[in-house]
């Protein structure tokens, strides 16, 4: 860039010209003020706020607060309920159990994308994506049709004749497990697929040459080297689907209480403030733990992975 | 070299059952939507598989029913506004991001990235209550800046990678020209942006349609927008109206994967 100033213009541009340029340059931090405003207002100011309403005692008369004053009732009252432990330990599990298998069913088509060929590869970006860009609610819908009294699967059993009613799948635990898994598989390949397509490919060759069995290349090279991605995809899944509403509420009935369907009704049906926040704070904490217990893993075992190829 | 290698006992019975998962998941993953269609031209007013017949009659219904209709408009609204708002805000913080000569350029993407990481449902609970003490009630505005701030990161981040793959050569040349600093954003950086803008544009736009866990919070009580619709019609419905709307949804979302396709190529999605 420093020719640039060897080329000064022989007029000097107006105020306004300058000024126009000093925004547009970029090197300043100008041009994001405006989007910090937005995320400050409607994002960390709220966020203050719900963090308050959960460490307070609130008096509403209409509509307003009327008092707030710092208190740690409602947090020691959730976390004395046996009712919020019941609900965050069947979201905690439910996510969980999505995430590992995610990755079961995600990373053979990982695997898929690096050995296949062009059109392989392309095939699989597509199938990937293309969910990515539909409705959670159609894809979710979807399970409806195939898990139903009527669906696909009953019919097929039955006239198969392996079946003489209809099984229940619909508004148990394993509907909500199987949609679960398959609405968030393609944000578990994402990570995975990217992390194969900057693979070395003379890697893999240099272990066959090697006499490695393709299983023992992918076991000893291709694993490790994509432990980031597993880390990325683990932990959007794992996000996405502890903090989920549509699936749990759809294919689980209206009984299937996870943390999200619990924090809608106290928010929605019982205007329950405080419930509200403190359900929203336990659920980001708990969320965020084991994010951190995710990326430390991914840390330690990629740092492994480079000391032992040093 | 494919020839040379040899074909061990471990490869058939390792490498076969991890093909064959590959090719149940691709299959599970497109499965259900071609379901989805196939029972949207059934002629019963019950969902079952396998359909008896061939109608339109679901498609049509769909636009006859005022309340959805309504809902699509107010959810193409959303996208519009919050897919503005974020290349308004975005493009010029991923500039920042890329080229600010600031002390806290990281601190500046990580700063953006933070309301995506957070449960869109908290966002939704956290600016609801922050509203309501303001006295913003909710409505399509606070539903679209909602979820603006949400996704702005994906905007961001399409843009800056963009940038930073960008030959700085080109520019210096745009200034050896004696181009002003506006001059060359807009002839020279801004056109070679526009792939990036516009595959942002698709995600954004995408998110604005179909959020839910944002919206549930924050949508007006009037304006009801059609992922919030859809989730009652669901539990209510048993004809395959549901799936014709969910067969508009699917066309849209292919519309959407062929510009992006077009505008920065698939493999560049997660980058």
């Amino acid at each position: 860039m420093a020719e640039a100033s060897l080329h000064q213009p022989a007029t000097r541009p107006g105020f306004g010209q300058r000024v126009i340029d000093a925004l547009v340059s970029g090197r300043s931090i100008w041009p994001a003020v405006p989007a910090i405003v937005v995320l400050t207002v409607v994002a960390v100011i709220p966020f203050v706020i719900l963090l308050s309403l959960g460490f307070s005692d609130i008096e509403v008369a209409q509509g307003e607060i009327s008092s707030q004053t710092f208190s740690l009732d409602h947090i020691v009252n959730a976390l004395t309920d046996s009712l919020y432990w019941t609900t965050f330990q069947r979201s905690m599990n439910l996510a969980l159990s999505t995430t590992a298998l995610c990755f079961v069913f995600g990373y053979p088509v990982a695997y898929l994308f690096l050995v296949g060929g062009r059109w392989t590869k392309r095939l699989i970006l597509v199938l990937t994506i293309a969910p990515l860009l539909t409705s959670g609610i159609v894809r979710t819908y979807a399970w409806l049709v195939i898990l139903g009294g009527r669906g696909v699967v009953n019919s097929t059993l039955m006239n198969l004749g392996l079946i003489d009613h209809p099984l229940r799948i619909m508004n148990t635990h394993w509907a909500v497990l199987i949609g679960m898994v398959q609405i968030h598989l393609p944000v578990m390949i994402l990570p995975l697929v990217a992390v194969m397509s900057r693979h070395d490919g003379r890697l893999v060759e240099a272990s066959a040459n090697l006499g490695a069995s393709r299983l023992g290349t992918l076991r000893t090279v291709i694993l490790p080297l994509s432990v980031p991605g597993i880390g990325t995809g683990s932990a959007l899944v794992f996000t996405l689907s502890y903090t989920t509403f549509v699936v749990p509420q759809l294919l689980g009935g209206g009984n299937y209480l996870n943390a999200a369907t619990m924090i809608y009704e106290q928010v929605v049906f019982s205007l329950d403030w405080s419930k509200g926040s403190v359900s929203s704070l336990i659920l980001m904490a708990t969320c965020l733990i084991v994010l951190v217990a995710i990326a430390l893993a991914t840390n330690h075992v990629t740092r492994w992975t480079k000391v032992r190829e040093a | 070299m494919k020839g040379l290698r040899h074909i061990s006992l471990s490869d058939v019975f390792g490498i076969g059952p991890i093909l064959a998962i590959a090719v149940i998941s691709l299959i599970l993953l497109v499965a259900p939507s071609i379901i989805v269609v196939i029972i949207s031209f059934d002629t019963r007013a019950f969902v079952s598989f396998p359909p008896e017949g061939f109608t339109l009659r679901w498609y049509a219904e769909v636009f006859e029913q005022g309340k959805l209709v309504e809902a699509m408009l107010n959810s193409l609204q959303v996208g519009v506004t919050v897919t503005l708002l974020c290349i308004v805000l975005g493009v010029p913080t991923a500039l920042a991001c890329v080229r600010g000569r600031f002390r806290g350029t990281t601190a500046l993407s990580v700063f953006v990235l933070v309301p995506h990481m957070v449960p869109g449902i908290v966002l939704g609970v956290a600016v609801l209550f922050a509203g309501a003490l303001v006295g913003v009630v909710p409505s399509i505005w606070l539903q679209s800046i909602s979820i603006t701030v949400f996704i702005l990161a994906v905007m961001v981040r399409t843009v800056q990678s963009r940038l930073m793959r960008l030959d700085p050569a080109l520019e210096e040349a745009a200034a050896n020209l004696r181009a002003t600093p506006f001059q060359s954003l807009r002839t020279v950086t801004f056109p070679l942006l526009m792939p990036a803008i516009l595959a942002g544009a698709v995600f954004t736009f995408v998110e604005g349609f179909d959020n839910l866990s944002v919206a549930i919070f924050t949508h007006g009580f009037r304006d009801r927008p059609l992922p919030v619709e859809l989730l009652t019609l669901v539990q209510y419905t048993s004809t395959p109206l549901v799936a014709a709307v969910s067969g508009v949804q699917i066309v849209l979302a292919i519309a959407a994967l062929i510009v992006v396709a077009m505008s920065i190529g698939l493999d560049k999605v997660n980058e």
